[in-house]
């Protein structure tokens, strides 16, 4: 007998009802015991709950904007855009983030879409990278939380040019990299793609298929971030950082950290980045620039649609590329 | 489980387990949101900025669901496998969490570990400050610069009434506590805290974490804000725990 690999046991319905049966036990038994009254347990669930209420729906809307491209766009339509001058393919790509309102947990399934319906991979990222960070809502919010401070225009300006240009130059690094090379396959998608070849469902059937898809290939990374976002939030005293607050590089390092655990939402992070009133401007925008690009639970979310080397590429280029960045503005905004 | 046929291409589609599993944790999702909604708890977790989110999501995942299932069939349908089954179990845990325990709110285990509200971030102006009735946001935004430091300062020895709940920390005094809020401007985990001193309380009188309110009189000192209680009592939680930016 053929042994079968682990984890791709079929299930039949039996086993499945039995596994439900069972998670609803388990949970009932959670009930009981009220775990909450352990405060740290308590704090905990709350983070958890919170990252995954407000980042949830994003994820659908992304689901949602892919799963349109997706259906919708006939292939080859994005390819065009290559056909753009070199120098302006990846500006054009990071500026498009402007017509894209939502958080970086929605830009990446749209960002994987783009990539698999022939958009260049280098402006797919870029995009990626940059719609979450130049935005009208994010810049918005950046303005009303650093208004009446003397700093208020570096912060809000220093963020969106920062962001376009970490963007451009991870694009940059990518370079004529194909999207076999960046993306991930996903088993689920080839078997659809494998159906779809032998019998073409109709477009509507499609379209709810791969919003699913998406939807849960997704979540599941969010989730995933989510725990760990949640366990450092839980854990970590803010205080511990404040003590490298003046040291010019590290601080910044220090910040970069910071929002990477802190995994907030690109539209809330201002208010969390003004509160560290013992970091300079460069540091906070340090933090304001990588965080929506690199932190807990989007590097689960890029380790699921991105191949190991390209997340590693992709981490370290937003770091460098920040930490140059901030420093060049800290030098201009004196 | 039925099978039909596509009229169409006269092909016979079955139900795809793989599309029925999906379709079981859209639809949790879809509860937990409506539950949120209709239960109000979206105050425990979101700021009144961002609760919008509650029934996009709400009804996004509803199409969705109704939509999965209606395209659940296919003429090729993939088996469900074990990993598969893990991921969707692994899904639907946090829906189970946030619906099955009591609702939640951050405490003082977190107060010591954010970082105090930032004045810039918040509606609140010096002139707020000055005048009318003080809130803890005004009190903690008054803290982060000179100017609100001054505006007040001139509101020393006025009466006020905040509520929020008891912090104690290993070298607060017995007769004292810290009244904390949390303001949150997205969702929780952006939560920064506001904070004044409350002094004059009965020792022991009080435990950690429990919501009081407290009429007294303010003392802004420095950089510190103290409240010399004149009353102190229990109160509900409030149907809103945390105070929005």
């Amino acid at each position: 007998m053929a042994l079968v690999a682990r984890g791709q046991r079929r299930v039949g319905t039996r086993a499945a009802l039995i596994a439900a049966g069972v998670v609803l036990l388990c949970a009932v038994a959670v009930r009981l015991a009220d775990p909450q009254r352990v405060e740290w347990v308590r704090t905990y669930l709350v983070i958890f709950g919170s990252l995954l209420v407000q980042a949830l729906p994003f994820v659908m809307l992304g689901a949602l904007a892919a799963a349109l491209v997706e259906v919708f766009v006939p292939i080859g339509t994005l390819e065009r855009l290559g056909r753009l001058p070199r120098p302006l393919q990846l500006p054009t790509a990071a500026l498009a983030g402007l017509a894209f309102p939502i958080c970086e947990c929605g830009s990446v399934p749209v960002a994987r879409r783009l990539a698999q319906r022939g958009l260049m991979p280098s402006a797919a990222v870029t995009f990626m990278l940059a719609a979450p960070v130049i935005n009208p809502v994010v810049i918005a919010s950046t303005f009303v939380a650093y208004r009446g401070r003397s700093t208020t225009w570096t912060m809000v300006g220093g963020r969106f040019l920062l962001g376009m240009l970490v963007a451009i130059a991870v694009g940059w690094v990518i370079g004529a990299r194909s999207k076999d090379e960046l993306l991930k396959p996903n088993p689920e998608e080839e078997h659809e793609h494998r159906t779809h070849l032998a019998r073409p469902e109709a477009r509507w059937r499609r379209f709810f298929v791969h919003l699913g898809n998406d939807f849960l290939f997704m979540g599941r990374y969010l989730i995933l971030g989510a725990t760990i976002a949640a366990a450092i939030q839980t854990f970590l005293p803010a205080s511990v950082l404040m003590s490298v607050a003046g040291v010019p590089v590290v601080s910044i390092v220090v910040m970069m950290v910071l929002a990477a655990a802190l995994s907030l939402c690109s539209e809330s992070d201002a208010f969390v980045a003004a509160s560290f009133v013992q970091f300079g401007p460069s540091a906070q925008l340090a933090f304001l620039v990588s965080g929506p690009m690199v932190d807990a639970k989007l590097v689960t979310l890029y380790a699921g649609t991105f191949r190991r080397g390209f997340v590693r590429a992709l981490v370290v280029g937003v770091f460098a590329a920040t930490l140059v960045g901030a420093l060049w503005i800290g030098v201009l905004a004196g | 489980m039925s099978d039909t046929r596509d009229r169409s291409a006269g092909v016979e589609l079955r139900w795809s387990p793989v599309r029925v599993a999906g379709t079981v944790v859209l639809g949790a999702w879809a509860a937990l949101f409506w539950f949120l909604l209709v239960s109000g708890r979206d105050a425990f977790y979101l700021s009144t900025r961002t609760e919008w989110v509650v029934p996009v999501a709400a009804v996004l995942l509803t199409l969705a669901t109704f939509g999965r299932l209606a395209s659940a069939r296919a003429a090729q349908p993939e088996p469900l496998r074990s990993r598969e089954l893990g991921l969707m179990i692994a899904m639907v845990v946090p829906v189970l969490l946030i619906t099955i325990l009591p609702p939640a709110t951050l405490g003082s285990f977190s107060a010591g570990k954010r970082s105090a509200v930032a004045g810039a971030g918040f509606s609140t102006a010096e002139g707020d400050i000055a005048t009318g009735e003080l809130t803890l946001v005004d009190v903690a935004v008054a803290q982060t610069t000179p100017e609100g430091e001054r505006a007040l300062a001139k509101r020393a020895g006025e009466q006020v009434d905040f509520i929020g709940f008891v912090t104690r920390y290993a070298d607060t005094p017995a007769d004292e506590f810290l009244l904390t809020r949390y303001v949150v401007s997205c969702c929780v985990a952006d939560a920064t805290v506001a904070q004044v001193r409350v002094v004059n309380v009965t020792p022991g009188g009080f435990e950690d974490n429990e919501w009081v309110e407290v009429t007294g009189t303010i003392y802004p000192i420095g950089r510190e804000v103290i409240v010399d209680a004149s009353m102190i009592r229990d109160v509900p939680r409030p149907e809103r725990p945390y105070l929005s930016s």
